[in-house]
């Protein structure tokens, strides 16, 4: 891994957790889109709940403090319901339960994830510029 | 005699360590700029004396030993004071979750570390030149 004692390259390490913490995140969203409209295999059942992605600051294996996505709890919304007698999923009086996700609040933690991976990436263009700068004077 | 003797060059050296170390810090607060109930952190303004043998402390030369063994004796004072000391420092808002990040105002720090990280190189670049000039063969 690389050298914490350089803290340029620390920087970059730290910048590079959130990233992967970010693309994690994306993962998490993407699954909540897609299975917005998944429905329970059996009558009456539950549908597909929500995740919700948490992150908590961690120490990185080279001992810099970076970013992790710890864990992911299941969004304790109650579920929608529809009334359709038809459906394979609908419980006795003809109601299926539909999954919690709202794709507008998915949509907006979309845009929330990609801030931060942007901001994170211009960390890494800053640190790295920094160091660039300072390798130039080698070249004076 | 090295370069670090001469006044100017330890201070700008001690400075670059310092906004290494800042930007580092920064790194970390963008990093975990969605995690609940994070306060960021930042350095206190630089300071040095420059009349001094030991010119303001440099945070890249810091080597802690860790203490694997409780017979182990700990680092002495010195060798520990004089390290930037990185304070909680929360931005202008705290979210819902208890986030005290801002990324706008992490982002201008960034940026301010960076300027000044490109001013120290300069005087340092200009100061080499100065002495390059001074060693050189009259008329060459």
């Amino acid at each position: 891994m690389a050298d914490p004692q350089i803290p340029s390259i620390a920087t970059m390490s730290v910048a590079a957790s959130a990233l992967r913490a970010q693309q994690s995140r994306m993962r998490v969203i993407a699954e909540n889109m897609a299975n917005a409209d998944s429905v329970s295999q059996t009558a009456g059942g539950d549908p597909y709940r929500r995740q919700v992605p948490v992150f908590s600051p961690t120490v990185l294996p080279d001992g810099t403090k970076g970013v992790a996505m710890s864990r992911v709890v299941q969004d304790q919304t109650p579920f929608k319901t529809e009334y359709r007698p038809g459906h394979p999923s609908a419980d006795a009086k003809g109601y299926v339960k539909l999954p919690n996700v709202d794709p507008l609040v998915e949509a907006m933690d979309m845009g929330a994830a990609q801030r931060a991976y942007a901001a994170n990436l211009s960390v890494i263009e800053t640190a790295r510029e920094m160091q660039s700068r300072t390798l130039d004077l080698l070249n004076k | 005699m090295a370069l670090d003797d001469i006044p100017l060059f330890s201070m700008l050296k001690s400075h670059m360590g310092y906004l290494s170390e800042r930007q580092r810090l920064i790194a970390g607060n963008v990093a975990n700029s969605d995690t609940p109930g994070y306060t960021p952190q930042d350095l206190d303004n630089f300071t040095t004396n420059v009349g001094s043998t030991h010119a303001a402390p440099l945070a890249m030369a810091q080597v802690t030993p860790a203490l694997t063994n409780p017979a182990h004796l700990s680092p002495p004072a010195s060798a520990t004071k004089g390290a930037w000391q990185a304070k909680p420092n929360p931005d202008s808002e705290t979210r819902m979750d208890g986030n005290q990040v801002v990324l706008e105002e992490q982002m201008m720090k960034m940026s301010d570390a960076r300027m000044n990280y490109d001013a120290a190189i300069g005087f340092y670049e200009k100061s080499l030149n100065m002495l390059q000039l001074a060693v050189k063969a009259p008329g060459k």
